[in-house]
């Protein structure tokens, strides 16, 4: 096998061990009912305001920024894998493996881009027409690929993130409230980039979601297709950039482990 | 052609982290050889250093001076030389992915030790035969008893065919005779030429598959040899074992210098304790002068050695 086959397959045998993984923890009900429930809740909480402020355009601003906001959500989830590898013993082997561990991330949580992209189609699919937005037909289909390269860059990001609490598992949580609620405020998910100042909205298209959401949000404003197609690029930019930046630490910071003895073998 | 594992000077400091912490010398100046196809046993208490040489080996942890090698290739500058050639099996719970079944978790493994998709099924078979797990290979992790995830830890660790072992501790928590199974399929791996490092508490463990035993204590060395002449390293703590010896004549030994203790036995023996270079000839002059002729001196077994050499702290695990 070539070096790429090789690689490809780790990759694949990754994911279908993530999926697997993934199945084991949900069946159809428990996700719609414990998962796709909250998503809803979540989703409605943040429309209603924009109800109350009996504004439309808020409304749909709301509903669409927070919809699309769960992709995120679901992306960034992938910065826990060094925490659950950790909390398995599988961690260092993985690293005392042959294949790279960030090689192996990069494909072991990726179902998480799939479902939080479905998710967050899903919660639009729903929670619009309970709100009155309507999703205009086919334009919106282009929200589609535009919600999965959110999902996959936010993944990415997410990725990154791993390897930065590689080292550090008590702040694991800390780490993915912190990122989802900083999405939530710099994105444009509830606040227009607008409203912050020029530097910080360009802190912002650096960020995940950011450039997809924009996107997306011109979708539904009818925006000209050169800027929606300028938006996605941005967001697969971002995407690349995020993962190149994982790979190129990633290994870094598993070296330091193996000189400060961070990688605790099972006990 | 080289060792399978050789260890040359290695010491391994653990630097604190906080103020509190302590500075913790884990190895001293450890060396040792392991030629191919051992199987060579790590005994020593807890914190006596044991993991802490597996993980320099199986490259998970740098150590702060001297050298390590497997089949030749240096631990720290060519890992991606040793990683293929070593295998890891923890003891307990954890190394395994529980949501995932069986077979689940060896075709990811094989595929990260980068076998071909046909080789990886193939051997995920071949594997779950051998250690008894056909059966239940499309069961989920977490339904297998302590036993089933030790086999399945020793298959994951044989997935990218290893030539070389590292078992830390693997029949912790076993019941006995799940603990029997796995020491033979530990021999029959012998077979196969594959070198052995087993860090163990388990003295029957090692006494049973080892061809040699490394004791070592606070990160030092104590004593490299096999578990039967182990004995002969401390044959100063000799035992003699008598019968008919009259309570007064037991007694007068039981105050000689170096002899350590005196015990009655069920049948009406006694057995003597000698601790001390010389005092066995002592005791046995005694004997023979009261007229006791039943008299046997035996060397320790391998965990009197361990007890004696470690002390009672070793006992404490």
């Amino acid at each position: 096998m070539t070096r790429v086959a090789v690689t490809l397959n780790v990759m694949r045998n990754a994911f279908r061990a993530g999926l697997a993984d993934y199945r084991a923890i949900f069946t159809w009900k428990s996700w719609l009912a414990g998962w796709y429930l909250r998503v809803i809740a979540q989703v409605a909480f943040f429309a209603l305001i924009g109800e109350r402020l009996e504004d439309d355009e808020k409304t749909m601003y709301l509903l669409v920024g927070n919809s699309i906001m769960i992709a995120a959500v679901v992306g960034v989830f992938s910065l826990n894998m060094t925490t659950s590898e950790r909390g398995a013993g599988t961690l260092p082997l993985l690293v005392a493996s042959p294949s790279s561990p960030v090689v192996v991330f990069s494909a072991r949580g990726a179902y998480l881009a799939v479902d939080g992209a479905l998710s967050a189609l899903a919660a639009l699919a729903v929670a619009g027409p309970m709100f009155g937005v309507s999703l205009p037909w086919p334009d919106v289909l282009a929200v589609v690929p535009l919600t999965g390269l959110v999902a996959v860059a936010s993944y990415c990001f997410g990725t990154f993130l791993a390897g930065l609490v590689f080292r550090f598992r008590s702040v694991n949580n800390l780490v993915v409230v912190t990122t989802h609620v900083s999405l939530m405020a710099a994105c444009g998910v509830n606040v227009p980039l607008s409203f912050y100042p020029e530097p910080l909205e360009w802190l912002s298209r650096l960020l995940p979601l950011t450039n997809g959401l924009l996107g997306i949000r011109g979708v539904f404003g009818g925006a000209d297709p050169t800027t929606i197609l300028g938006d996605a690029a941005l967001e697969a930019a971002v995407a690349v950039a995020w993962m190149t930046v994982a790979l190129a630490t990633f290994n870094r910071l598993a070296a330091r482990g193996r000189r400060d003895g961070s990688l605790e073998f099972a006990s | 052609m080289p060792d399978a594992v050789e260890v040359e000077d290695v010491t391994r400091v653990f630097e604190p982290r906080k103020k509190k912490d302590e500075r913790v010398v884990a190895l001293d100046e450890v060396s040792l050889t392991i030629p191919e196809g051992e199987i060579h046993g790590l005994l020593g208490p807890n914190g006596a250093g044991k993991t802490t040489l597996v993980k320099i080996l199986s490259t998970v942890l740098l150590p702060t001076s001297g050298r390590a090698r497997v089949c030749g290739h240096d631990v720290v500058e060519e890992t991606k030389a040793v990683r293929p050639l070593i295998g890891i099996v923890f003891g307990g719970e954890r190394g395994l992915y529980w949501r995932l079944t069986g077979r689940q978790n060896l075709e990811y493994w094989g595929a990260l030790y980068r076998l071909p998709p046909a080789a990886v099924r193939e051997r995920t078979r071949t594997l779950l035969e051998r250690v008894g797990l056909a059966d239940r290979a499309d069961q989920r992790v977490e339904q297998y008893s302590r036993g089933m995830k030790q086999r399945l830890h020793l298959a994951r660790g044989l997935i990218g065919d290893a030539k070389v072992l590292f078992l830390d501790e693997p029949t912790t928590g076993m019941d006995p005779i799940a603990g029997r199974e796995f020491r033979t399929l530990i021999g029959e791996l012998k077979g196969e030429g594959r070198t052995i490092l087993l860090a163990t508490h388990d003295m029957v463990e090692a006494e049973t598959v080892c061809d040699r035993v490394t004791l070592i204590d606070r990160g030092k060395i104590i004593a490299t040899e096999s578990p039967r002449s182990l004995g002969h390293v401390i044959s100063r703590f000799q035992r003699v074992d008598v019968e008919g010896a009259p309570e007064p004549v037991l007694g007068r030994i039981a105050a000689l210098e170096g002899v350590s203790a005196v015990t009655r036995t069920e049948d009406g023996g006694a057995r003597i304790e000698v601790s001390e270079e010389g005092a066995t000839a002592e005791v046995l002059r005694r004997l023979v002068d009261a007229g006791v002729t039943s008299v046997r001196t035996s060397l320790p077994s391998l965990e009197e050695v361990y007890v004696q050499l470690i002390g009672e702290r070793g006992l404490e695990v």
